[in-house]
């Protein structure tokens, strides 16, 4: 330590350091003002964003001259102010201090913010910082949500308003947070943290109400942005109003206009809707369960009617011939059987024939002789020829006197007729 | 049932995928049957999955859930 310059006086140093921060250039810084307090004569705050803070003060004429709104200057506000480096050096009873001489300020306007707001989103559009929560799955259907919002506030209710117009009813978890001042980004930071450290988290929701962008400024903040980016869990932000867009909104997996619409984001399946089509679903699968083997059922039944069906027109047409055979045969067989008769008659007279031979007609012509022999024999030849032939009473011929005697009565048989004639025993002597 | 879905979306494409295979008439009788089984199956835990988000909203606070991870456990 020895090899370095001096020892100087301390309050002669004092003074330098003054001088040459008071050379630096008068510049204007943008920021939140936090920490007022004023005394006599001066007001005192920090002017700080994420990165980084400068102690500030301004005297309280000057501060009048900028015709700030009644409370203009308070913790939270935005703020331009325009002046250079200071240094007090203190003096026998007063502390030394280092601040940012302010000479002028202002309420940020939204082209500050705006110029700000561009500028850290093109830095993290750069780093890809936008990509990453949008290539993360979101489920369709989570059963747990975390929601960072404020405890009191419509995007809390509007948010409840849209799950149940889904038909969700799952779990909410509610991370309170303040959303609007310097305190806000910090918070809403740790609270997305802590809700995506939980593995029933599905997906985060990140809402407030509408405002002007200062209002909103703590959605911008880089730090929270870049946690959110970084983050394995979807966050879905509703930040403002559909004309309001915040660096959350880049980054975030989904940025929606409105609570209601983050709801929707967060829950993207139609609860009711879903229950629906599962109903109708579950009816074509039993449709089609049914319809497979009732439609293969009826052709398997069809099919095993078809052999039975087939049989029977075929028993059908075999009875038929069957019938038709037995009918030809019978009358076959009858026509060969009187076919075959008339052909035995024929054999058989022809054999008779044979067997009579010849002598047959000699055998006739004798007997047509003996025939004519007997009728010359008849007693009615006789008869005819003038005789008379006595029979008694029982028409036996009497044959004898004696027979006529012992008769008495006899009957006379001419040839055209009888008569009956007493025997007289002595006519026969006259 | 098989083997669980992924989540509900993917049962929910599959379920789809077997009704158009089922509506398309080309499915035999096995696979149709095998189908339906599969489906009945998916129905069921999509039914359980809708039913585990529709029986009540569940409000919780992450403070309270904090608290009660911070709080030493109570010894018997």
């Amino acid at each position: 330590m020895e090899e370095l310059p001096g020892p100087f006086p301390v309050g002669r140093y004092a003074r330098k350091l003054q001088e040459e921060l008071r050379r630096r250039a008068r510049v204007r810084l943008v920021g939140e003002v936090t920490g007022v307090s004023r005394s006599k004569v001066q007001a005192y705050f920090e002017l700080r964003d994420a990165e980084g803070a400068v102690p500030c003060a301004i005297w309280l004429d000057d501060l009048e001259k900028a015709g700030l709104p009644e409370g203009g200057l308070r913790d939270g506000a935005e703020v331009v102010i325009g002046g250079g480096p200071d240094y007090y050096p203190g003096g026998g009873q007063a502390s030394p201090s280092f601040a940012f001489r302010a000479t002028h300020v202002r309420l940020a306007g939204e082209g500050d913010l705006l110029a700000r707001l561009q500028a850290l989103r093109n830095q993290l559009r750069a780093e890809g910082l936008f990509e990453l929560q949008k290539q993360l799955a979101r489920p369709r259907l989570p059963k747990t949500i975390g929601v960072v919002t404020a405890e009191s506030g419509a995007a809390r209710r509007d948010l409840l308003a849209g799950l149940e117009r889904r038909g969700w009813a799952g779990t909410v978890i509610w991370a309170f947070a303040p959303v609007q001042d310097r305190r806000a980004a910090p918070a809403i930071g740790a609270a997305i943290q802590e809700l995506a450290a939980m593995p029933a988290v599905e997906a985060i929701v990140v809402t407030r109400g509408g405002g002007s962008l200062a209002d909103l400024w703590a959605f911008c903040d880089e730090t929270l942005c870049r946690t959110v980016a970084m983050l394995r869990v979807p966050v879905i932000s509703a930040v403002g109003h559909e004309r309001d867009s915040t660096l959350i909104d880049d980054v975030a997996a989904v940025a929606c206009s409105t609570p209601t619409h983050a709801a929707e984001a967060a829950v993207p399946l139609d609860c009711l809707a879903a229950r629906d089509a599962l109903i109708r679903s579950a009816a074509a699968l039993r449709r089609a369960g049914e319809g497979a083997v009732g439609t293969r059922s009826r052709h398997l039944v069809a099919l095993a009617r078809g052999p039975a069906r087939a049989l029977r027109r075929e028993r059908i047409a075999l009875n038929q011939k069957t019938r038709e055979i037995r009918a030809a045969s019978e009358r076959g067989l009858a026509e060969r059987r009187a076919f075959q008769r008339r052909i035995a008659l024929v054999v058989l007279s022809r054999a008779a024939r044979r067997a009579a031979g010849a002598d047959a007609d000699s055998k006739r012509e004798a007997l047509r002789r003996a025939r004519v022999a007997f009728r010359a024999h008849e007693p009615e030849r006789t008869l005819e020829r003038g005789y008379a032939l006595a029979e008694d009473g029982d028409g036996e011929p009497v044959t004898s006197a004696a027979a006529a005697i012992a008769a008495k009565h006899v009957r006379l048989r001419f040839a055209d007729g009888g008569v009956g004639a007493e025997i007289d025993r002595d006519g026969g002597e006259r | 049932m098989s083997e669980a879905p992924e989540s509900y979306e993917a049962a929910v494409e599959r379920l789809e995928q077997i009704i158009d295979r089922l509506d398309s008439g080309q499915a035999g009788l096995r696979e149709t049957l095998e189908l339906c089984r599969e489906g009945r199956e998916l129905v069921t835990y999509c039914s359980a999955e809708l039913d585990a988000v529709g029986e009540g909203l569940k409000e919780l606070k992450l403070d309270d859930l904090a608290a009660r991870l911070e709080s030493p456990p109570e010894v018997a």
